[in-house]
């Protein structure tokens, strides 16, 4: 198995911390000017998203994590699964459970193309694009002639997500959503 | 990038203020500036230092960059009895970091005197940061009251097996263990004291960390006569009450090439010049080395070293 030593440590580099994997977010060479040195190093747990600061002796190595971020398409949700494939021409699919998609799945539109982190060859995390298309379902009728700025209200979209809108905005429109912060972005440009 | 200047002209400018008022201070106090060579015979023995090595192109060994300008200044020292100083490049291999970096400007003073000499270096130290800096005078607390206020143990007393518990909480319980007591007593002390020293001079160091450093009674306790200066969480300089007995001196020698080969590391030769100066007589004296980018790191209140830097697209 791949390792690292913590010289080689830098943000992004993957690691296997007590079997879990994950990512460093941060690492600061510590060294008093007579002494051993240390690295403390923020490390984000890809399992939970939980960040915890930890210490090594310096020299010390850690196993690699064998994590890697991969281009998919959405295809179908069975009802426990949800199936990805790869976007490379291998028709190569994978299975994500719901603790991998996690709240991931009120952005998830087929066709759509997604970053499917595998960890040991499993869907480990989806991240969607930063921005995506979706269409209005349902939202209480526009009110004409208001397209100043001023109220919002709700608007559900075609994958159950709900996003504050403008109070123009129809039901069958389709909008530009950003997935970060969930906020609605713009109308999409029609073809 | 490689070829661009990686500190700012206001940084270059602070660089060139913070130089000129350090060789005021010392010109003042009737200090001679001397420059040494940056290769030495000898490399440190300090278990915990990487020193580089020359060789010319043939591939034979010349000999190493410094990582201090400690022994050529005792050497004189113990030639002119005067106090000296000296600013140059120290090298160190392998540190680099937000704070460290493998080349870098290293200010060190020495000064002969029999009265209060430990005093005199906290003092001068204090009178150095209030001249130079915006940070005011240095507030001077010891080693064990700092220690004894953050983990509840007296570090001069304390053993590994005191510490362990503390360290496992950074390190995990087996890393934990395998850490000596100078180890154990350094992260502690880097990781949760170093961080909230503001402005501080903190004296009398456990005698496993005495270095070069006299060692001396303290109540019930032997204490290393060390000062070490910390502004804004970073340490900035150490200062020894000098070790001036060639036989104790080439005791500590011996010691850290057993400490290095208990922890693996390569086994150094003897610094016979800084012995033979030792020998000849070192007069009773004290040396600080403060590290001038880490200085100006604080001063300017620059978040990395290499900001502070002129150039380090090399390192």
């Amino acid at each position: 198995m791949a390792s690292f030593s913590t010289n080689e440590f830098k943000s992004g580099l993957k690691v296997l911390i007590d079997g879990d994997p994950c990512m460093i977010v941060e690492n600061e060479f510590v060294k008093p000017g007579k002494g051993q040195a240390f690295n403390r190093v923020k490390i984000k747990n890809l399992k939970t998203g939980r960040v915890v600061e930890k210490t090594f002796k310096s020299g010390d190595s850690v196993e690699a994590a064998d994590v890697i971020d991969l281009d998919m398409e959405y295809l179908y949700t069975d009802g426990e699964f949800y199936h990805f494939m790869m976007t490379d021409g291998s028709f190569e699919q994978h299975a994500a459970d719901a603790k991998a998609v996690g709240d991931v799945a009120k952005w998830l539109k087929e066709q759509e193309t997604y970053s499917i982190t595998l960890f040991n060859g499993a869907p480990l995390a989806i991240t969607p694009p930063n921005h995506i298309e979706l269409e209005v379902v349902e939202t209480d009728p526009g009110l004409k002639g208001d397209t100043a700025q001023g109220g919002s209200k709700p608007a559900t979209l075609s994958t159950g997500a709900v996003v504050n809108v403008p109070l123009f905005i129809e039901i069958g429109e389709v909008l530009r959503v950003d997935t970060r912060t969930g906020d609605y972005v713009s109308r999409a440009t029609k073809k | 990038m490689m070829g661009r200047p990686t500190a700012t002209k206001n940084i270059l400018e602070a660089r060139a203020s913070l130089l000129s008022g350090l060789r005021s201070f010392f010109e003042a106090r009737q200090s001679l500036e001397v420059d040494v060579p940056s290769i030495t015979k000898a490399p440190a023995s300090d278990p915990w230092l990487d020193t580089f090595t020359v060789k010319d192109p043939a591939g034979l060994h010349v000999g190493y960059l410094l990582t201090s300008p400690e022994t050529y200044l005792k050497q004189l020292l113990s030639e002119y009895h005067c106090p000296l100083h000296a600013i140059g490049k120290a090298y160190r291999a392998n540190e680099k970091g937000s704070e460290h970096a493998i080349e870098f400007t290293m200010l060190e003073w020495y000064r002969p005197t029999t009265i209060c000499p430990f005093q005199a270096m906290v003092s001068e130290i204090q009178d150095l940061v209030e001249t130079l800096t915006q940070y005011g005078r240095p507030e001077v607390i010891a080693y064990s009251d700092v220690f004894e206020a953050t983990f509840g143990l007296n570090p001069h007393q304390a053993i590994t097996d005191d510490l362990v518990r503390f360290s496992s909480d950074l390190l995990g319980s087996k890393a934990a263990a395998s850490l000596d007591l100078d180890s154990q007593l350094n992260i502690l002390f880097t990781t949760e004291i170093e961080p909230h020293l503001t402005n501080h001079i903190v004296i009398n160091f456990p005698t496993i960390q005495a270095a070069l450093a006299r060692i001396e009674r303290d109540g019930e306790d032997s204490v290393a006569k060390r000062a070490e200066l910390y502004i804004a969480g970073r340490e900035i300089a150490n200062g020894y009450h000098e070790l001036t007995d060639a036989v104790e001196q080439a005791a500590r020698f011996e010691e850290d090439n057993r400490r290095r080969e208990s922890l693996h590391r390569t086994v150094v030769p003897r610094d016979n010049a800084l012995l033979d100066a030792l020998t000849s007589g070192l007069p009773e004296s004290y040396g600080v080395a403060l590290g001038v980018d880490r200085l100006l790191q604080v001063m300017t209140q620059s978040k990395t070293l290499s900001e502070c830097m002129t150039f380090t697209g090399h390192l």
